[in-house]
C-alpha cells in the first residue's frame, strides 16, 4: 500500500499542471488514482499529461527522490503533513501537491504577512519598505519572493530586525534566481524558511514565476504591495489575495510616478491604503509595543536642521543656502542625523526626515 | 676625411651621446647610413642632401657613409639631421676647418641637435628638456638647439645652449662669426585660473565642490556619480585651479615628459600648471600608459603631478581599467618591451565619473529612471572593486536645477579654495616630513593608527555608521584617511567626530541600494 504522502510526491515529480490534477481529486481519492495507473489509467486528460504521470509512477523512483532530498538537506511536507499551511489547503489556491524546504518548518504555523512589489524599485521603496518590516516583523513573518528589489529589501529588512521570513521561490531550490540573490538565500535557510512547490531541480519558467505568486498569498494573512507599475508581478499577488479572501494593503505614492500607478490603482479598487506599519497591525488588531528609540543628544545645529527639514524635504544644495551652515558643518550635521537615523535621503541629494 | 660631430639621444627620459661619424670614399654615389636607424634617420639623407644644396654648399655626389655609434642601440627620429649636415660639410672640408685647413678642435664642445628642412631651416624637435638636463648630469658643456625649441631650454641652467634658426647659422656658429648663449630665465608658475575653470562660475553643488576641496587638500582619487548634464566634467575641470601650485621640482619633471612627447607648448617652453588630462574612452592600453615600439610615455605620465580625468568610467574596457591599479599604488610606471625598459613616472591623482545607471537617471529626483535591476548591476560591475578600492571620495553630483542656475549668490572663487588647500598640504608636509609620502591619500596602515586615533565621540558615531548605513569593510580606512585631510582643513590636530561624519557623507558606493 502506496503512503499518502509519496503519492502525492509522485504528482509533485510529475511535473503535471496542479490545476488539472486539482479537478480530478475532487472526484477521485488520490490512492485510487495511483492504483488506476497500474493498468494505464483512463482519465479524460490530455496525452501530455498522461505520459509524464505514468513515467513517474513508479514506486523505486519516489524512493530514490525521497533519498536525494534526504542527501541534500531538504525537507518537504505533502498536503497530508499536519505542517502543510491551512492556506494552502484552500481550493481557491489551487493547493500544491507538496513543498520542498530548506530551514524552519514551523515558520509555516506563524502568522505571515506578504510584502511584495516591483523589482524595479526607487531609493523610495526600499526606505519604505525597511520602514514598514521594521514594525511588521515584530508580529508577523514576513513573506516574499526572493526577487531583486522590493523583495529582497523586505527578506533583508526583516532579517536585519531579528524578525522571521519566508521565501517563496518559483523554481526549484538549487536554482535560486536572481543568481545575485544567493546570499540572501542562503542567509534565509540558516534563519527562516525557503520553499517551493517545485522539486529542488526544476529550472524556473515565466510560468512558474507568476504560479508562485499565489502561495505567498495563500500563507499569508494579507498581502502590502509598497510599490508597483502597471503591469507588474505584485499586481498579481494582489490579484490571487483578492481571489483567496487575503486582505490587500497598498502604499499610496506619487500620482505622476510610474512605480505607484499600480499601488494607486489598487486602492481604487479597494485595497486598504497604509501609510505606517501600524496601520496594519491595528487592521488586525494587533497592538505595537511603541519601539524605544535610543534618544541622541542633538547639538544647536543639528536640531536646526532638522526643524528646517521637517518642513519638507530639501537639496543639499538649498539647506546649504537657507540653513546659513558653511558646508562642512552641513555635511557634519546631514551625515550625523543620518547616522542617528533621524533623516534619510529620499533621493540623490535630497534629504527628509524619518518619520517615526 | 672623416668627421666626428656630437649628439644626444633619449630612451625614455634618460639620453646618451651619439657620435655622428661621417667618412667619405671612393665607390659608386651613396649615402649609407649604419648605427640602427630607423625609418625617420633614414629620410634624412633626402632632407640632408636639399639642405645642404640649398644652403649654398657643393653637394658632388660621392660614396658618404653616416655611422651613429654606439651602433647596438636602436635610434630615432630626426634629431641627428643637424650633426649628419654637418658631418658631410666637415668630412667634405666645406666648414669646421681653420685657414689652414686642419679641423678645428672646438667642434668637439658642441653637441648638436635639430631637424633640418629642405631649405636649410632648423625645425623643433621633441625632447629638448631631458636631453639638456641627462647630458649636463654627463657633462656636456655647449649645445647647439632649433630656435624653436629655446623656449625650454632657456630653464635648463648650467649649460651652453646656442639657438640656431638654420644651417648657416650653425655653421657661422662653428666659425667664431656668431652666437650668444641663450639667457637663462627663472620659472614662474601658477598663473591665473581661466573663467571657464574657476569655481566661482559653478552654481550650487556645495556638496561637490566641498569633495573637489576636500580630494585636493589630501591627494585623494575621486569619483563622480551622477545623472548627465550634472555638471561632473565641469567640476573636474576646476580641479587643477584648486590644485597646491607646482614646485619648480615638479614643473620640470612633467616638462620633461611633456617634452619627450612633443606635447609641450613651445610658446611657455614649461608646464606652469598642473596638467588636466582627459583621454577619451577609446583610448587603448598603450596610450594611456606607455609603451610601442618606442616606449613613449602615455596618457597616465602626461598627468604626473596633476589630474587624470576618465569621464564616463564604466565605459572604458575593463582591461584599460586594471591597469591604472599598479600606478595607482606605485606612482611609477614601468613599460616593458623587449628592445628596452623604461621607468616614466606616473604620480597622478585620478578623477572618474560615471552615471548611476545606463540611463543616468537612477537616483535622480528630476527623472524617472528606465533601467531594469539587471542593467544597473551590469553597468556598476564594469568597474571592478580593486579600482574602486583606490578611490577614497565618492561624490553625488546631481542636476542643478533652475533657481539656482539663476541665482546670484556668489560662490568661493577657486584662489580662496586654494588657500585652504595649500594651508592643509602645509600641515600634511610637516607631519610627513621624513616618510617620504606627500598626503593623506597616501598614508599607509600603521601611518593611518598613529595620525588617525579616535576619541570616543569619534569611535562612536563610525560605529554607529557602520552599523546604520551598512558600510563595508572596504570603506573603513577610507574614511579615517579623508576624515585626516577635513581635519587638516580645519585646521586641527585631531580626527573629531564632525570630520568622521563628513567623510561617511563621500561614501556612497558603500551604502548604495542593491
Amino acid at each position: 500500500m502506496m503512503l499518502l504522502s509519496d503519492i502525492y510526491l509522485w504528482l509533485a515529480y510529475s511535473r503535471v499542471s496542479t490545476r488539472k490534477i486539482n479537478k480530478l481529486l475532487d472526484n477521485i481519492p488520490p490512492a485510487e488514482l495511483w492504483n488506476s495507473f497500474a493498468d494505464g489509467g483512463r482519465y479524460a486528460l490530455d496525452d501530455g499529461t498522461m505520459s509524464k504521470l505514468k513515467r513517474t509512477r513508479n514506486v523505486e523512483f519516489i524512493e530514490r527522490a525521497k533519498q536525494y532530498l534526504e542527501t541534500n538537506h531538504i525537507g518537504y511536507v505533502t498536503r497530508v503533513d499536519p505542517l502543510f499551511p491551512t492556506g494552502l489547503a484552500q481550493s481557491e489556491v489551487d493547493p500544491p501537491f507538496a513543498l520542498f524546504y530548506k530551514g524552519d518548518p514551523n515558520l509555516l504555523r506563524t502568522d505571515c504577512l506578504a510584502v511584495v512589489g516591483t523589482r524595479n524599485a526607487s531609493q523610495y521603496g526600499k526606505y519604505v519598505t525597511d520602514k514598514f518590516v521594521e514594525e511588521l516583523s515584530e508580529r508577523f513573518t514576513i513573506v516574499s519572493g526572493l526577487a531583486t528589489g522590493i523583495d529582497g529589501f523586505a527578506h533583508r529588512a526583516a532579517l536585519k530586525s531579528g524578525g522571521k521570513t519566508i521565501a517563496v521561490l518559483g523554481s526549484g531550490l538549487f536554482n535560486v534566481s536572481p543568481a545575485s540573490n544567493i546570499g540572501l538565500f542562503d542567509e534565509i535557510c540558516r534563519t527562516g524558511l525557503v520553499f517551493s512547490e517545485y522539486p529542488p531541480d526544476v529550472h524556473g519558467t515565466v510560468y512558474s514565476f507568476p504560479q508562485r505568486n499565489r502561495l505567498v498569498s495563500g500563507i499569508s494573512k494579507g498581502v502590502l504591495v509598497v510599490e508597483a507599475a502597471t503591469k507588474s508581478g505584485a499586481l498579481i499577488t494582489a490579484g490571487c489575495a483578492a481571489e483567496q479572501g487575503r486582505d490587500v494593503f497598498a502604499v499610496p505614492g506619487d500620482i505622476d510616478k510610474q512605480r505607484s500607478v499600480g499601488t494607486n490603482n489598487l486602492i481604487k479598487q479597494g485595497a486598504v491604503a497604509v501609510t505606517d506599519g501600524r496601520d496594519i497591525m491595528s487592521y488586525y488588531g494587533a497592538t505595537s509595543e511603541k519601539k524605544k528609540h535610543n534618544t541622541v543628544e542633538l547639538n544647536f545645529d543639528e536640531e536646526g536642521i532638522l526643524h528646517i527639514l521637517e518642513g519638507g524635504e530639501h537639496s543639499f544644495d538649498s539647506l546649504a543656502e537657507s540653513s546659513g551652515l558653511s558646508v562642512p558643518e552641513l555635511n557634519a550635521v546631514l551625515s550625523s542625523l543620518m547616522i542617528y537615523g533621524l533623516i534619510h535621503e529620499r533621493s540623490k541629494n535630497m534629504y527628509s526626515v524619518t518619520l517615526r | 676625411m672623416l668627421a666626428k660631430i656630437n649628439s644626444y639621444a633619449l630612451s625614455g627620459l634618460d639620453g646618451y651621446g651619439v657620435s655622428v661619424e661621417v667618412d667619405i670614399h671612393s665607390g659608386l654615389p651613396s649615402i649609407d647610413v649604419v648605427g640602427l636607424p630607423d625609418t625617420a634617420i633614414k629620410e634624412s639623407r633626402e632632407r640632408v642632401r636639399s639642405a645642404i644644396k640649398n644652403s649654398g654648399y657643393d653637394f658632388t655626389p660621392r660614396k658618404i657613409t653616416v655611422n651613429l655609434a654606439p651602433a647596438h642601440t636602436k635610434k630615432e627620429g630626426s634629431v641627428f639631421d643637424l650633426a649628419i649636415a654637418l658631418g658631410i660639410l666637415c668630412a667634405t672640408e666645406q666648414a669646421g676647418i681653420d685657414e689652414h685647413k686642419r679641423p678645428l678642435k672646438l667642434i668637439d664642445d658642441y653637441v648638436f641637435l635639430g631637424e633640418l628642412s629642405l631649405s636649410g631651416k632648423i625645425q623643433r624637435i621633441n625632447g629638448v628638456m631631458p636631453i639638456l638636463i641627462s647630458a649636463r648630469e654627463r657633462g656636456g658643456k655647449k649645445f647647439v638647439i632649433p630656435k624653436a625649441n629655446a623656449n625650454e631650454a632657456k630653464y635648463i641652467r648650467g649649460v651652453e645652449v646656442y639657438a640656431v634658426d638654420s644651417l648657416r647659422e650653425a655653421i657661422a656658429l662653428l666659425d667664431g662669426q656668431s652666437g650668444q648663449p641663450l639667457v637663462g630665465s627663472d620659472i614662474v608658475l601658477g598663473g591665473e585660473v581661466a573663467a571657464s575653470e574657476d569655481l566661482k562660475f559653478v552654481k550650487g553643488q556645495y556638496s561637490a565642490k566641498r569633495a573637489l576641496e576636500i580630494a585636493a587638500a589630501g591627494g585623494h582619487n575621486m569619483l563622480m556619480i551622477g545623472a548627465p548634464g550634472g555638471g561632473k566634467t565641469m567640476l573636474a575641470k576646476c580641479l587643477p585651479g584648486i590644485l597646491p601650485d607646482l614646485t619648480e621640482r615638479e614643473a620640470l619633471e612633467t616638462t620633461k615628459i611633456h617634452s619627450v612627447a612633443g606635447i609641450l607648448d613651445e610658446t611657455v617652453g614649461i608646464v606652469t600648471r598642473r596638467p588636466f588630462r582627459s583621454p577619451h574612452h577609446t583610448t587603448s592600453k598603450i596610450a594611456l600608459t606607455g609603451g610601442g615600439s618606442s616606449s613613449h610615455p602615455g596618457e597616465i605620465s602626461f598627468a604626473h603631478n596633476g589630474v587624470l580625468f576618465l569621464d564616463e568610467l564604466p565605459e572604458y574596457p575593463r582591461a584599460t581599467l586594471e591597469i591604472l591599479r599598479q600606478p595607482l599604488e606605485d606612482n611609477v610606471i614601468t613599460v616593458s618591451r623587449a628592445a628596452r625598459t623604461v621607468e616614466y613616472p606616473a604620480n597622478f591623482m585620478l578623477v572618474a565619473s560615471m552615471n548611476p545607471c545606463p540611463c543616468g537617471f537612477y537616483g535622480s529626483s528630476a527623472h524617472e529612471c528606465t533601467c531594469t535591476p539587471a542593467q544597473i548591476q551590469k553597468y556598476m560591475g564594469r568597474i571592478s572593486g580593486p579600482l574602486l578600492d583606490r578611490i577614497d571620495l565618492h561624490v553625488e553630483v546631481d542636476e542643478v536645477h533652475y533657481d539656482e542656475l539663476s541665482s546670484s549668490t556668489a560662490s568661493e572663487s577657486s584662489a580662496t579654495v586654494k588657500a585652504r588647500v595649500n594651508a592643509a598640504r602645509a600641515l600634511q608636509t610637516a607631519r610627513y616630513s621624513n616618510t617620504g609620502i606627500y598626503s593623506n591619500a597616501r598614508m599607509t596602515s600603521a601611518m593611518i593608527k598613529e595620525y588617525c586615533a579616535l576619541d570616543t565621540a569619534g569611535e562612536r558615531i563610525l560605529s554607529n555608521a557602520f552599523d546604520r548605513l551598512g558600510l563595508s569593510a572596504r570603506a573603513y580606512t577610507r574614511i579615517l584617511k579623508v576624515a585626516r585631510t577635513i581635519a587638516d582643513l580645519d585646521g586641527s590636530d585631531k580626527v573629531l567626530s564632525k570630520h568622521i561624519a563628513e567623510a561617511v557623507m563621500y561614501r556612497s558606493l558603500d551604502k548604495a541600494v542593491k
